[in-house]
């Protein structure tokens, strides 16, 4: 150890250590002369004779240095500036190379940081690995619903082609069933989301997203505080439960610190309640989709409900009510396994009890368990599929970029190998050969890797920007992290040796004496054998077909999208969102509430007209049992003001509009859409029909009154469906809490936000404005994933396939320049032009031919796996294969050609001169 | 003269037994040991600088800058603690060694 540090102070101060050898030797010299003069010899002859026994200088000097011990070094230093040399003599082919790998690298990178965010971070809670997420499964139900013991749902399920159906929400005695088994779980807890609450801190009012969570959630997850304490089991009763726990940031942001947080009033949708602590900073609950910034215990959201014995009813003891997700917490030494099956006996039993009839109990829910440490899966699911495609869309660029080095690495050994074959002549050891053709590699590797992760820090900004859907209320977010830095590094390290290793073994195993002896045109004629650097160009071809096909898919898939006629005019329309229950209002005065802020937004010039929904009618997907003639049809409702159809510009085929004159008291009216009048009132003239709604609040016999024209509902990916659009302030008003209000614009839509803001709050000071958008924002982001994959693989394909290109005409350029004098022989014994062209282009014709042999199936093969991304095209659309045949035979055909026209020019005098 | 080529790994051996009298520098080292084996050993100065720079670099000698006794500077070397020590186990093992060696050479001289 020791030794090493001493070598290592030696290394740095070598220039002086040399100054000291020298000097050393010198004195040695002068002591040998002094003594041969003082016995007898001449100055001059004593100096020989001195230097005659000391030796060769630079042989001793040598021998010391190589004690000094930075050979190792020093060779590796020759070796870097070597290959800078090499680099410098060869700048285009530098530059692409670091380019390829750096985009390739930088790309994988930062859709790696988001597969890293998204679907490999565990939630930061202690001992993550056992927590586990309760789900059900069970065979995908009949139409209708007919054999399932669910007859109400809150929350999201699945239909996953493996397992059937699935879901994570249960009623709530199935919790109570399930925390009882502690055999299995230390602790089960159960949670609902509470979406976004008005809550108002010193009377100033915002929007804040919440979850319910039972007694034992922060216990459960382990969870500590910031400040204060955490909700306990005591916190959730019914009588107790007006307490609030507020995230780190909420708590920072309106208190300025978590401590002073602690002890706080706040108001939550007009509710009193007391802040009890602040969470943990890095904590932000279990679902990755979501940021919660106040938790509430369960049972508030009777008290949020306005103590409604109703919804109480439903909530806690309705045993045919999904809502409530749950996780648990395994026993130290459960294994999935056991805990699954310890808990399913229990819940089944359960579950038996609450099925009605055979047909339900032929399809009970079965309990099965995930694992828990990343959270829930909504994220997951929805970004699963999308970034594992990205990933190997990526994988694929940098595939291709390795291929391409690895190609005119290649071809320039195959030029060098005299050189190296003479260099191994006069002593060089093969090792040492095959280490500084491996630095040179390593080297544009990691000066590309280096541009890669440059690259990757605007990918994870433009990856952030295009994962935001909207949809989620924490859109994923990456950041470049210590992982994903290791696996940057590693990939550049990686690359490096793997296009580095073939053409160093390859030119350190030549054989010196033919290797010496040949001079250009001594290797047999390669145009039509398939050789290593042929199946490197093969497989680009076949990568650059796959993400061609891909690219085109997508691209196509978006263009259907936005071709569609969505019925109503996108332009100029301003969409947001006021919850005035929340703030307070109830009932009639509600309605009028709502009403009054649509007059006086009227009434802003620059507005055409105005008008409110209780969804986004774009994003709406609503609906409550409806009849015709006592017959139920399948039809999709929205509540609307008046002017909805002329602020929204829907055409009218018949009859008139709901209008201001349709309000509380006046006869109850609605309008259907063309499709409703087609399918379910096909006989007669619509217009005077009466049609009845009816729920557990209210039978509601209403005429109608007109006929829209059909407009998209719902979305664009979703079938026009029959709409029924009722007054939103006539009858009761149960459902109306939150509405959408729409308004038309004069010009850009986002400059009336402050002046609608300043009405709303002077209208109610405690109601936040939220949701702005405009309508063709809205539209897009429905869409942002088609938009994603259009723009990005259409991105990653031409990328892909120019540096394919490179590396075609790069192979090509070389082989003819090799065989530069064999062409000149040729043409001098007779061949044409057009022969010699050809013999160069069947080369690539047959790669080419090969490649798509090779890769048509397996693009379709993996095509398939793409479906659920594609909108109105099938994974084997033969206009997009064909377009990507086409553009890649272009392609190799225009790289091609230009080389294969040089050796058709070639003159055969000079050529053989060249020799 | 008949000179005898040193073995293996004994210059080392020999360089840091002549530094036991004192510092001394390169030259003065090569003459010393040329001096006490009576000319029979002959130090190749295209070893000794190599050897010397070797026993610095394992920490058995340490090396500075000094004017020799006739006012020139020259790089002394002097011996180490822990030179001190590997001395005496090299001369362990030489002992053993040529006392093994004589041994099987000359049996008769069996004591």
């Amino acid at each position: 150890m020791n030794s090493l540090l001493r070598k290592l102070s030696w290394l740095l101060r070598r220039n002086r250590k040399e100054q000291d050898l020298e000097a050393e030797l010198q004195f040695h010299l002068d002591e040998e002369a002094e003594e041969r003069r003082q016995e007898g010899l001449p100055e001059a002859d004593a100096r020989l004779a001195a230097r005659r026994d000391l030796g060769n200088i630079a042989i001793v000097q040598e021998n010391t240095r190589e004690v000094w011990g930075w050979i190792l070094l020093e060779q590796l230093s020759q070796d870097l500036r070597y290959a800078l040399r090499t680099m410098r003599a060869n700048p285009l082919f530098t530059v692409l190379a670091i380019l390829s790998v750096g985009l390739g690298i930088g790309a994988s990178t930062s859709v790696y940081s988001f597969v890293d965010a998204v679907l490999l971070r565990s939630l930061p809670v202690e001992h993550p690995e056992s927590l586990v997420v309760i789900d059900w499964k069970m065979k995908i139900p009949e139409k209708g619903g007919s054999d399932t013991v669910m007859n109400g749902m809150d929350g999201n399920t699945y239909h996953d082609p493996d397992i059937g159906w699935t879901g994570g929400i249960f009623p709530y005695p199935a919790f109570e069933v399930l925390r009882k088994i502690d055999s299995a779980f230390s602790s089960v807890f159960a949670f609902h989301p509470a979406g976004n609450l008005n809550v108002s801190i010193d009377a100033r009012a915002e929007i804040a997203e919440g979850v319910y969570v039972s007694g034992d959630y922060f216990r459960g997850l382990g969870v500590g505080s910031a400040a204060g304490r955490m909700l306990t089991r005591d916190d959730d009763e019914p009588a107790v439960a007006r307490v609030a726990v507020l995230s780190y940031g909420l708590s920072e942001r309106r208190f300025g610190d978590p401590a002073r947080a602690v002890g706080q009033p706040i108001v939550i949708n007009n509710v009193p309640f007391t802040v009890v602590g602040v969470a943990a900073r890095d904590f932000s609950g279990v679902d990755p989709a979501r940021a919660p910034q106040v938790y509430l215990p369960l049972h508030a959201e009777v008290l949020l409900a306005g103590n409604n014995m109703d919804v109480s009813a439903r909530m806690y003891l309705e045993q045919n009510y999904y809502w409530l997700q749950m996780m648990a917490r395994l026993n130290p030494g459960i294994s999935h396994a056991q805990a699954q099956a310890t808990a399913g006996v229990p819940f089944r039993q359960w579950v038996e009890t609450t099925a009605h009839t055979d047909l339900e109990r032929s399809n009970l829910p079965e309990l099965f368990l995930n694992d828990g440490s990343g959270g829930t899966d909504a994220m997951r699911r929805q970004y699963a599929k999308p970034l594992y495609f990205l990933l190997l869309l990526v994988i694929l660029i940098l595939a291709i970029a390795c291929a391409n080095i690895a190609n005119l690495l290649l071809a320039r050994a195959a030029t060098r190998r005299r050189e190296i074959a003479l260099r191994v002549t006069v002593g060089a050891g093969r090792l040492r050969i095959l280490r500084q053709l491996l630095t040179e590699s390593v080297m544009l590797a990691t000066i590309g890797g280096a541009l890669g992760v440059v690259f990757a820090f605007w990918g994870i900004r433009f990856l952030t920007v295009l994962l935001d859907n909207g949809r989620t209320a924490a859109p994923p977010s990456a950041e470049l992290n210590l992982n994903v830095l290791a696996v940057a590094t590693a990939l550049s390290v990686l690359t490096g040796l793997v296009f580095g290793m073939a053409p160093a073994v390859l030119a350190s195993r030549s054989n010196v004496i033919p290797a010496l002896k040949q001079l250009r045109f001594a290797n047999p004629p390669t145009w039509i054998r398939v050789g290593t650097r042929d199946l490197l160009v093969i497989s680009q071809i076949t990568m650059s077909l796959f993400m061609l096909v891909a690219a085109g898919l997508f691209v196509r898939t978006l263009s259907k999208l936005q071709s569609i006629d969505i019925g109503f005019n996108r332009e100029n329309l301003l969409l947001f969102q006021v919850n005035a229950r929340q703030s307070g209002h109830t009932g009639v005065e509600m309605a009028t509430f709502y009403e009054d802020l649509r007059q006086r937004i009227t009434e802003i010039s620059g507005i055409r007209n105005a008008s409110l929904s209780n969804r986004a009618f774009f994003t709406a997907g609503f609906s409550l049992p409806i009849t015709v003639a006592g017959k139920r049809v399948d039809t999709m409702l929205l509540f609307v003001g008046p002017d909805f159809f002329s602020t929204l510009q829907i055409p009218m085929a018949a009859g008139r509009e709901i209008e201001s004159s349709d309000r509380p008291g006046s006869p109850m009216t609605a309008v259907v859409s063309e499709m409703f009048a087609r399918q379910f009132l096909a006989a007669e003239d619509p217009i005077g029909r009466q049609i009845e709604l009816k729920d557990a609040q209210q039978v509601r016999q209403m005429q109608i009154v007109g006929v829209a024209k059909d407009a998209r509902y719902g979305g664009l990916k979703r079938n026009l469906r029959p709409v029924v659009y009722v007054p939103y302030n006539q009858g009761a008003f149960a459902f109306i809490d939150q509405m959408t209000y729409e308004v038309r614009t004069d010009g850009d839509p986002l400059g009336y936000v402050k002046t609608i803001r300043d009405i709303v709050h002077q209208m109610d000071a405690g109601l936040p404005v939220a949701n702005i958008i405009t309508q063709s924002g809205q539209i897009d982001r429905t869409i942002s994933q088609e938009i994603m994959f259009g723009r990005l693989s259409t991105t990653i394909a031409f990328v892909g396939l120019s540096i394919a290109c490179v590396g075609l005409y790069g192979a090509i350029a070389y082989n003819v320049a090799r065989r530069t004098s064999e062409i000149g022989i040729r043409m001098a014994l007779g061949a044409r032009r057009g022969r010699v062209m050809m013999m160069v282009l069947r080369k690539v014709i047959v790669c080419t031919v090969a490649a798509f042999a090779l890769g048509l199936p397996l693009c379709l093969l993996a095509s398939r796996q793409m479906e659920s991304f594609l909108f109105g095209i099938t994974p084997r659309d033969p206009l997009t294969v064909a377009i990507a045949v086409a553009i890649l035979l272009i392609s190799a055909a225009l790289s091609a050609f230009v080389p294969a026209r040089r050796a058709a020019r070639i003159d055969p005098v000079l050529a053989l001169r060249h020799e | 003269m008949n000179r005898v080529d040193l073995l293996q790994g004994t210059l080392d051996l020999l360089i840091l037994r002549t530094l036991l009298t004192g510092p001394a520098h390169g030259h003065a080292i090569a003459k010393h040991i040329q001096r006490t084996s009576e000319e029979l050993l002959q130090v190749e100065t295209g070893s000794l600088y190599p050897a010397l720079h070797r026993l610095e670099a394992k920490g058995w000698v340490k090396a500075s800058w000094e004017l020799s006794d006739k006012g020139k500077r020259a790089r002394y070397y002097r011996l180490t603690p822990a030179g001190k020590k590997q001395l005496s186990d090299e001369r362990a093992k030489w002992n053993a060694m040529s006392r093994a060696i004589g041994l099987v050479l000359d049996p008769t001289e069996q004591s």
